[in-house]
Formats: C-alpha cells, structure tokens, sequence
C-alpha cells in the first residue's frame, strides 16, 4: 500500500463516520471504530464499539437539546473536516484533522456555524479497513475542550515515531 | 470483485421496487480496489472543475463534465443529455441574480465550496455522497454570507479514461422538498454498488 491509498481510504472513512453522525446512523457510525475503539468528545469518553454504538443511538436526542431552528425544532447539524495532517506506519495512522460545522440554526432559518476544533485520531488497519482506534474531539468553543496552545501535530508526529 | 451480500441485495431491491430508501439497512463495509486512490484522485478534481465552471459561467466545461447521456437533477427540475443540461443551468444562472445581489441590486459573487466525500468505484463505474456548501457577498454591507448547505448524490462512469457525470442529484437543506435523508445517504450508495458489481 502506498501513503496516496491509505490516505485515500482514510479520507472515505472520515466522510462515512460524518454522514453517519450528522444522519443519526448508529450502526454506520460504530462501524467507524475498532471493537476496542475509543471516543472521547464533549459529552462523554466512550470505550469500545458497542459503547459507542449505545452512545451514538442517543445523538440525535442530545444534539436535539443543544441545535435548535429559529421556530425551536431541532436544527440540521452537518459537521464538516478542513486540512488533515495524516500519518500513516503501516497498519497504525495518525491524523490531526480541522473540522466545523454549520446549522440552519440562524434567524429565520439561515445557515449558522456555531464552532470549530480539532480531531486529533489513532487508526489502525483491521481485517484490510482503517478504522478509528482512538478519538478525540476539541472545541474551542467549550470551555475544557480546547485544543490548547501546542501544535498538535507535534504530539502526533511523536506518537508515530514512538510506534 | 468486491463481496456481495444478501443485505446488501435485498437494500437494492427495496429502492428498485419502492423508491424508498432502506432507513435501517445495516453499514456495509466497503472494498477498496488498488486503483481507489487514483480514481478518488481524478473524481475529486472532476468535482473541482464542475465547481469552478458553475461559478464562472463557463457552460462549455460545465456540461463536459457530464457524459453525453448524463442526467442533472437540481430543484428546476431534471435534464438528460449535455444540451438539456446547458439549457436549464444557463436559464438557472440568469435568475440567480434575484436572489443573491449586493446591497446595490447586482449580481452576487457566489461560491460553492465541495467538503467531504465518502466515494465508492467498482470498476467504471462509481458513486459518491458529498457536503456542500455555497457563500457569496450578499451578507450586510456586501460581506461575505454562507447562503445554504446539501449533498451531492451522484453516479459516475469511466468514460474514454475519463471519469463523468453519469447522473448528479443535487440536494439543498434549506430548500422544501429538495431535502437529503433522514436516512444515511451512504447506506443507499453502498446498496447500489453492491447490486452492481454482483
């Protein structure tokens, strides 16, 4: 496998887990992760998959409380990724990948982006697919979720040599 | 060849017998072909070029970037065949003006912008569900407003070695009626290419 494939197939695994999410699929979404997968966001720390998967059943209710319309129904979320700084060590990937997002949250229904962070994951390769080992999602809109002062991809580049 | 299951079969034959989508089909895993990373490659600047060609009025490439039999279908309504196409999204871009101008009543300049893509190839063949977003001047003062936000769903097909437009669906969250889901559009995209390659 060259770096160009592997970020290719990597690159479509984070467009299914956004779809997944911002479609309210479930099963699509801890698909996303290996069986002993962790992910850690705003709203709880969740190891493995089938944590994850009872998690993600209950998305749609909580975002629901969070992303509301302009009439108080609740407001289509769609998350979205900028650049992503992908490692790849041969079964084992790095990424620190910018995402936002936006919501037809605004006044009189317009389009609103209500924040940005960073993702900053472990994949590996399982059974020939990469999936998400690990992760972890800062806001920097929530206090406690920042993603800090240090370049991540520094982390993660140690985390690579270190592998 | 990619693997084929029952499932799978069965979430294609729903959408070919009801139109409806399957709501709870089951994620398939996808299959990655050792080409997958060229044809990603060589779909993502087709998609590219679609994009800079809606924005500069450039109806000449726009239309390439379909196949000679290809479909679009967007909230006038749905076309086939590159001269349909021409005559609908030109007819589209002349009234584009009265809704998006600057304080001044001219004509915004629009942007659309393609985010993720969660793309499938079997061969010459290939589908893909895409977020996009469109921006342009007309906010307050003439700054810069994102307008709306919706998916692509398109069918694509290797033409000559170029990969095409076979049928582009496009879908917008902040018009009624042209709204994605509530399903997961990949569930529906996987269903059709596993009945495909089977």
């Amino acid at each position: 496998m060259t770096y160009a494939s592997d970020r290719a197939e990597i690159e479509d695994l984070m467009a299914r887990y956004l779809f997944a999410m911002d479609y309210h699929d479930a099963d699509a979404y801890a698909e996303c992760f290996t069986e002993d997968g962790v992910l850690d966001y705003a709203m709880g720390r969740l190891e493995g998959r089938e944590a994850i998967r009872a998690e993600a059943r209950v998305f749609k209710d909580k975002i629901a409380e969070v992303f509301k319309d302009w009439q108080g129904n609740p407001a289509k979320l769609r998350h979205t990724i900028g650049q992503q700084a992908i490692r790849v060590e041969g079964d084992r990937a790095w990424n620190t990948g910018f995402w936002w997002e936006m919501t037809n949250g605004g006044p009189q229904g317009s389009l609103a982006t209500p924040s940005f962070g960073t993702y900053e994951d472990e994949l590996a390769r399982v059974g020939g697919r990469w999936l998400f080992r690990r992760r972890k999602i800062y806001n920097e809109f929530l206090p406690g979720r920042e993603s800090g002062a240090v370049n991540p991809v520094l982390a993660m580049d140690r985390a690579a040599e270190g592998a | 060849m990619p693997k084929f299951t029952a499932r799978a079969a069965l979430a294609a034959a729903a959408i070919f017998m009801t139109g409806a989508l399957p709501m709870t089909a089951q994620a398939e895993q996808p299959t990655y072909s050792a080409s997958y990373a060229e044809d990603r490659a060589e779909i993502e600047d087709l998609m590219a070029r679609y994009l800079f060609a809606i924005d500069y009025f450039d109806w000449d490439s726009y239309v390439e970037t379909f196949a000679p039999d290809g479909e679009l279908e967007f909230a006038s309504g749905t076309s086939k065949g590159r001269d349909a196409i021409r005559a609908a999204v030109e007819s589209f871009s002349k009234r584009i003006g009265e809704f998006y101008h600057t304080e001044d009543g001219k004509p915004a300049t629009l942007r659309h912008v393609i985010l993720q893509s969660s793309i499938r190839v079997e061969g010459d063949r290939a589908w893909a569900r895409s977020l996009w977003v469109e921006m342009a001047n007309h906010g307050p003062g003439d700054t810069m407003k994102m307008g709306t936000f919706g998916i692509y769903e398109d069918e694509l097909r290797k033409v000559d070695g170029h990969w095409l437009f076979s049928k582009r669906r496009v879908l917008n969250e902040f018009i009624p009626n042209r709204h994605s889901g509530p399903g997961n559009p990949v569930n529906d995209m996987d269903a059709l290419a596993e009945a495909a390659a089977k």
